[in-house]
């Protein structure tokens, strides 16, 4: 690509805004900073960036708002919006991406962190580039044929566990929200409590991961959701 | 008067004492009549039951006032009800009865409100030492705290200082060795802040939590997770058990647990193995046990070793940043959960060990 990827970087205290440019930039990204809430959905509206870094604590207005608000344009809706939150809490990452970010990262994160979490979103906001395959270490999942092979050995799953796994697998990278994984798998009128997809989970675990409680392939995220190793055939 | 009772408005109190007296003076009155109806030999038992109905009245209503009504209104009963029965019960004989009820009722009611007011008593006396006790931890954690974040920012800021004044005259390796020691501030200062948020999960003076039932391994595993972004070069062996355990907690504090004993394993101890991470699960509870091969606990800090104290130097504690209040929080942590937590050592090192129980 000749094309710089461009990065809007939505971020109110100087200091983290201008050491995050620094590092995006010194690794290829052309980037537009914006202060406010405000400026940062003009700037979306305007230049039209590749992928957006939003602070959810903005002095104007909660960074909440500018999800929902550029998600409901009728241009550049899906632009891939990666949260940077300082907050603790889970239910405030919960809501973020459930309001449609796509990923979320906390403060302080490391560089290499943060360029990953870009080259995932960016990723999966391009599915032509994504195979049929999943493959990462040892496990590869084929998505059209509808094999697991961990090692070269075949896994068989319940018929739950292979569209758990598959789901997560073809979101690899990114953080699934519990309430995601259930509406998706078990549709909108299942049971809100996770325990059926808690159980699931453990399931797949002892069926893929050596240990699992050193897991190498799914990750959980307490109080969020799994994340699943990214793939390397993408 | 009893307990439950005397914190509820004036209003209920009169109303629940009215209904007292009403229906034991009430019920007295109607077994009395209905024995001497029945056995009028055995008629002598009304002014005795009478007499406990007033007892209760005076014992459990909030005023003498009504328990003086019942010695009336019994009373005035034997003379409405009974005098067709026994002929022989004079006027004095009435008045004697009376007035021997008064007394009683009385006598018994004083009683009652003293012994109210000595357990009102007793009840404040208690809750102030308890004010004072949480007053005390709250004024210790606070000093450990400022001490702690003291430490580390006298590094960054003296670091610092350093490169902006003597920049151009400091060698390239000099200047490295300024800039990992900010790093390396700062990583202990970010972990420290993290403990304290984890405390803000915790409500209140009881210590009250949020749990939910949370799968074991998905708990060990982001903190093995965490671990190992912290501090790559960490090797820890986690062992489970094969069967998939629920536990009620809140996932985030025992995580933080998890990640403040390894980390304190794996910079302190000088473990010679990998560390083991070991969990069991026991009919009424799960055991974790983190045991590393290293130096062990100095047997003189294993009893104060959870206390938060940093103002001691200790030597288990290397240099001047130690694993601080990060002790303390994880007893506070379990203790919220109704779990231990201990230290002690074996033959190659130390070990904590905390238990969650199941119900």
């Amino acid at each position: 690509m000749n094309k710089k990827i461009h990065i809007l970087l939505i971020e109110d205290d100087n200091n983290v805004s201008t050491y995050t440019s620094t590092t995006l930039e010194n690794s290829g990204y052309k980037v537009t900073a914006a202060f406010t809430g405000k400026e940062g959905l003009s700037l979306t509206a305007s230049l039209c960036p590749d992928i957006i870094l939003l602070d959810l604590g903005l002095p104007d207005i909660d960074g909440c708002e500018v999800i929902e608000q550029i998600r409901s344009w009728r241009d550049n809706s899906n632009i891939p919006i990666i949260v940077i939150s300082a907050r603790d809490s889970e239910d405030e990452k919960v809501n973020a991406l459930e309001l449609g970010a796509d990923d979320y990262i906390t403060k302080p994160f490391g560089n290499a962190e943060l360029i990953a979490r870009i080259r995932t979103s960016l990723r999966h906001r391009h599915p032509h580039t994504q195979g049929t395959i999943y493959r990462a270490k040892e496990l590869e999942i084929d998505f059209e044929k509808r094999y697991i092979r961990l090692a070269g050995e075949e896994i068989h799953l319940t018929q739950v566990e292979y569209q758990l796994l598959t789901l997560l697998a073809e979101n690899s990278g990114r953080v699934l929200t519990y309430h995601y994984l259930i509406k998706t798998i078990w549709g909108p009128y299942a049971d809100s409590n996770n325990q059926i997809l808690r159980v699931n989970m453990a399931n797949i675990r002892r069926k893929i991961e050596k240990n699992p409680a050193q897991p190498v392939y799914v990750f959980t995220e307490i109080g969020i959701g799994y994340r699943m190793l990214e793939s390397e055939s993408g | 008067m009893n307990q439950r009772l005397s914190y509820s408005s004036p209003q209920k109190q009169h109303l629940y004492s009215f209904f007292l007296s009403t229906t034991c003076t009430g019920t007295a009155v109607a077994i009395a009549s209905l024995f001497c109806h029945v056995m009028p030999e055995i008629s002598c038992i009304a002014p005795l039951l009478s007499l406990l109905s007033i007892v209760v009245v005076a014992r459990y209503t909030v005023s003498r006032w009504y328990s003086l009504g019942c010695c009336f209104f019994s009373v005035a009963c034997f003379y409405v009800v009974f005098p067709f029965l026994d002929q022989n019960l004079s006027p004095i004989n009435y008045s004697v009865t009376l007035l021997t009820m008064i007394i009683i009722a009385l006598f018994v009611s004083d009683m009652s409100s003293r012994l109210t007011a000595q357990a009102e008593t007793i009840a404040e006396r208690e809750k102030q030492l308890y004010e004072r006790e949480q007053e005390t931890m709250r004024a210790n954690l606070l000093r450990a705290i400022s001490h702690d974040l003291r430490t580390p920012l006298t590094g960054i800021i003296g670091n610092s200082a350093l490169l902006l004044e003597n920049g151009a005259n400091l060698t390239e390796e000099e200047k490295r060795k300024f800039l990992s020691c900010i790093h390396e501030d700062s990583n202990w200062l970010l972990n420290m802040v993290e403990n304290l948020l984890t405390i803000t999960r915790i409500r209140g003076d009881n210590l009250a939590i949020t749990t939910g039932e949370e799968p074991v391994e998905e708990v060990i595993s982001e903190a093995l997770q965490k671990l190992s972004k912290r501090y790559p070069d960490a090797q820890i062996n986690a062992k489970i058990p094969e069967e998939f355990l629920l536990v009620p907690m809140d996932a985030i504090l025992i995580e933080q647990v998890a990640i403040n004993l390894l980390s304190n394993a794996i910079l302190y101890s000088k473990s010679t193995r990998p560390i083991d991470l070991i969990v069991r699960d026991t009919p009424h509870a799960v055991i974790f046990t983190v045991r590393d091969y290293g130096i062990g606990l100095p047997p003189d800090k294993l009893n104060t070793l959870f206390d938060g104290n940093t103002s001691s130097p200790s030597h288990l504690l290397d240099s001047h940043k130690g694993m601080g209040i990060g002790l303390s929080i994880c007893k506070t942590i379990i203790a919220a959960h109704h779990g231990t937590l201990t230290a002690r050592n074996h033959e190659e090192g130390a070990e904590f060990i905390f238990t969650l129980p199941k119900e």
